[in-house]
């Protein structure tokens, strides 16, 4: 039949241009089977333009709408969606995504699940559209984010859990559950409380991040298996975790007191630094100084021995010429730069013109510069 | 012509057929199961999907839920065994086993719900009563969902109804003792802080009182060995005097003098008041040099 042949064009060649580029169309396409419902019509028409053989007209009328019947069955499954297709109602079979087909309606009908999309669901925030941004931005929600730990004190925890439809459990998760989405969050929350719940505060705050997200994820799966959800939990992300609002400051209060801590101690081992060298170097410094004072003091001793065994190698050639001549030499030298005042008191007392010294005129003759301190240096030197 | 009345009598058949055909057959979905019941009485139960087929218009067909069912329990305060209050929100999950009893006892889903809230609500009270917070909270909270999800699973299997889970969501202080715990968290973390510094001042002190000590032993060291060297130093030159002075003592000792005479009295501020009978002036009054060995008294 010619218009079978016409009518299997746009199926058979088609539609991998429209349907590649379509992305939220799914399943059968109305408009085109109407179309090709208008066509086929037209098509009879033709064959039939006087109505004479009206039981072969019947005839192919019914054919027709047969074959349109059969053809309905085609479906295409996106790329994200597996096919999931029932016969009265019965899963019977999964399909891939791509070109597809089922009996019939009523026989066969069809559910397209995304089923290898990851979902998120993130718990103790939400995301709310914000349109002055033109984004989406978190709210925190504290009634799901505050959690109680096994030491008793209190945390804010945000996380997100990601999950999917496990490969071969599709039928599970469209079947087997009354509300995914819904049980997989409460889940989570369940499971994160618990594992807070059985550990204390220091460690979630800190190292223990990656141990709790696995614990959570097992825990998740594990709940999530037993009741045949299908649902597979790919990760558990903590976002945030922090110690309440009311107390965050306290706690920063805390590592701000380490950092102090840390600071006295290198500001002293700085000190030590410091002092300790120094105290090398005075210790070097006064060695040395007494060092030289010791070098100094044999040096002049040699030196002064040496002079005086000259002096005396000559003293001995001629003792009596070289003491007088010593003597007066010295005399000369001392006497010469002196103020001298010579007095003939007499043979033996001249005690007769002491008492008219004037001794208060011939004390002060001092050089006219000198100050106060400078005497009483010069008197110790 | 009998053609008419035989068409329209086919077409009738053709009719009648039909509709007993739709009305002797029903589909049972992957979710649901079927109660069958005629005229009243309950004859079988169908879970296997797909199309089944039953007496037409005598029979007629329940549908049942046969999927796991959400029952989501508001947030409650339970007082646990220590007397301290906690508010709890538990979630339970089940199926209808027995859709026949099910049926017959309580009907619908949200009936059901209302049955079991009640039912989940007694449970938690009572299983939760007899712990404490921290088993609740910390020790024995799955061996408690345990408990709980066994004493409701045997009060609802009168109603036909499986318990397949129930879960403690949230156990949390109420707000006035989450307050006491921000409270506490608050001078512990206070406590923990003031105790940080206070060891880092005094591991500071230590490090500076050993830095000092040891500059202090340091620097005593060296004066110590200084002292040492000076007396070696001083115990040289005192030899080396002794060696070179001892030859001739007396010679020494003028000679000694001189040099003491010349370096003490060689200034320009000296004043020397003279006799002229000291043994300088030996020559100044007489070429003989009469006078001998009078002292010049000098004065500063």
């Amino acid at each position: 039949m010619p218009w079978k042949n016409q009518g299997g064009g746009p199926w058979g060649s088609g539609p991998k241009g429209p349907w590649g580029s379509g992305p939220q169309s799914v399943g059968p396409r109305p408009p085109d089977l109407e179309d090709l419902l208008r066509r086929g019509q037209d098509k009879i028409q033709q064959i039939l333009p006087g109505g004479h053989f009206s039981g072969m007209g019947i005839a192919l009328i019914l054919i027709g709408a047969l074959a349109i019947w059969g053809l309905s069955g085609f479906f295409r499954v996106q790329s994200e969606e597996l096919g999931v297709v029932l016969r009265f109602g019965k899963h019977v079979r999964t399909v891939q995504p791509g070109l597809n087909y089922h009996l019939p309606y009523p026989i066969e009908t069809v559910l397209l699940p995304k089923a290898l999309r990851v979902s998120t669901i993130s718990i103790g925030m939400t995301l709310i559209d914000d349109p002055a941004r033109r984004g989406r931005t978190m709210r925190d929600v504290p009634e799901e984010s505050l959690m109680l730990t096994g030491d008793e004190n209190i945390v804010d925890v945000d996380f997100t859990v990601l999950w999917r439809i496990k490969p071969d459990g599709v039928g599970n998760y469209l079947f087997n559950i009354q509300n995914p989405e819904g049980t997989v969050k409460a889940v989570a929350e369940s499971a994160m409380r618990e594992v807070i719940g059985r550990s204390e505060i220091q460690p979630i705050l800190t190292g223990a991040r990656t141990l709790t997200e696995s614990n959570v994820q097992e825990l998740m799966q594990k709940t999530l298996d037993y009741y045949g959800s299908g649902v597979q939990i790919t990760q558990v992300q903590m976002q945030k975790v922090d110690p309440p609002a009311q107390v965050i400051d306290a706690f920063r209060d805390v590592q701000a007191a380490q950092a102090d801590a840390q600071r006295a101690q290198n500001e002293a081992q700085t000190y030590a630094n410091r002092v300790v060298p120094e105290a090398r170097g005075r210790a070097s410094q006064i060695l040395q100084v007494a060092e030289g004072y010791k070098e100094q003091a044999v040096a002049e001793a040699k030196g002064q021995s040496a002079r005086f065994e000259k002096v005396y190698d000559e003293y001995r050639k001629a003792p009596d010429v070289t003491r007088q001549r010593i003597y007066l030499e010295t005399m000369e030298r001392i006497l010469g730069a002196a103020e001298k005042l010579v007095y003939d008191g007499g043979s033996s007392g001249g005690q007769s013109i002491v008492p008219y010294l004037p001794l208060n005129e011939l004390t002060p003759r001092r050089p006219p510069q000198s100050t106060a301190g400078q005497p009483q240096q010069g008197g110790n030197r | 012509m009998r053609s008419p009345v035989a068409g329209v009598a086919s077409l009738l058949l053709l009719f009648i057929v039909l509709i007993l055909g739709y009305s002797s057959v029903f589909t049972v979905a992957q979710t649901e199961q079927v109660l069958l019941v005629r005229l009243g009485e309950p004859i079988r139960v169908v879970t296997e999907p797909g199309l089944n087929f039953k007496a037409p218009f005598i029979d007629t067909v329940i549908s049942i839920d046969k999927r796991i069912l959400d029952l989501e329990n508001p947030s409650q305060e339970v007082i646990a065994a220590d007397s301290r209050r906690l508010v709890v929100d538990a979630f339970a999950r089940y199926k209808i086993k027995n859709a026949l009893r099910f049926y017959q006892s309580i009907g619908s889903i949200q009936a059901a719900n209302i049955q079991l809230t009640t039912l989940l609500n007694a449970s938690l009270r009572r299983v939760l009563g007899e712990a404490t917070l921290t088993q609740i909270v910390r020790d024995d909270r799955d061996a408690l969902m345990v408990k709980i999800r066994e004493q409701l699973d045997k009060e609802a299997d009168g109603y036909g109804i499986q318990v397949v889970d129930v879960r403690i969501r949230r156990a949390d202080l109420p707000e006035a003792n989450s307050q006491a715990v921000y409270q506490r968290m608050q001078t512990e973390r206070q406590r923990q802080a003031a105790e940080f510094r206070a060891q880092g001042n005094q591991k500071g002190q230590e490090t500076r009182a050993k830095a000092d000590r040891e500059a202090t032993v340091i620097v005593a060291d060296a004066n110590s060995t200084a002292e040492q060297v000076r007396g070696a130093g001083d115990a040289e030159r005192n030899r080396l005097f002794a060696d070179a002075y001892g030859k001739d003592p007396d010679f020494f000792a003028f000679y000694r003098s001189m040099t003491a005479y010349e370096n003490s009295l060689k200034s320009n501020d000296t004043r020397f008041l003279l006799r002229p009978d000291s043994d300088f002036f030996r020559f100044f009054g007489s070429s003989s040099g009469k006078f001998g060995g009078a002292a010049a008294a000098p004065k500063q």
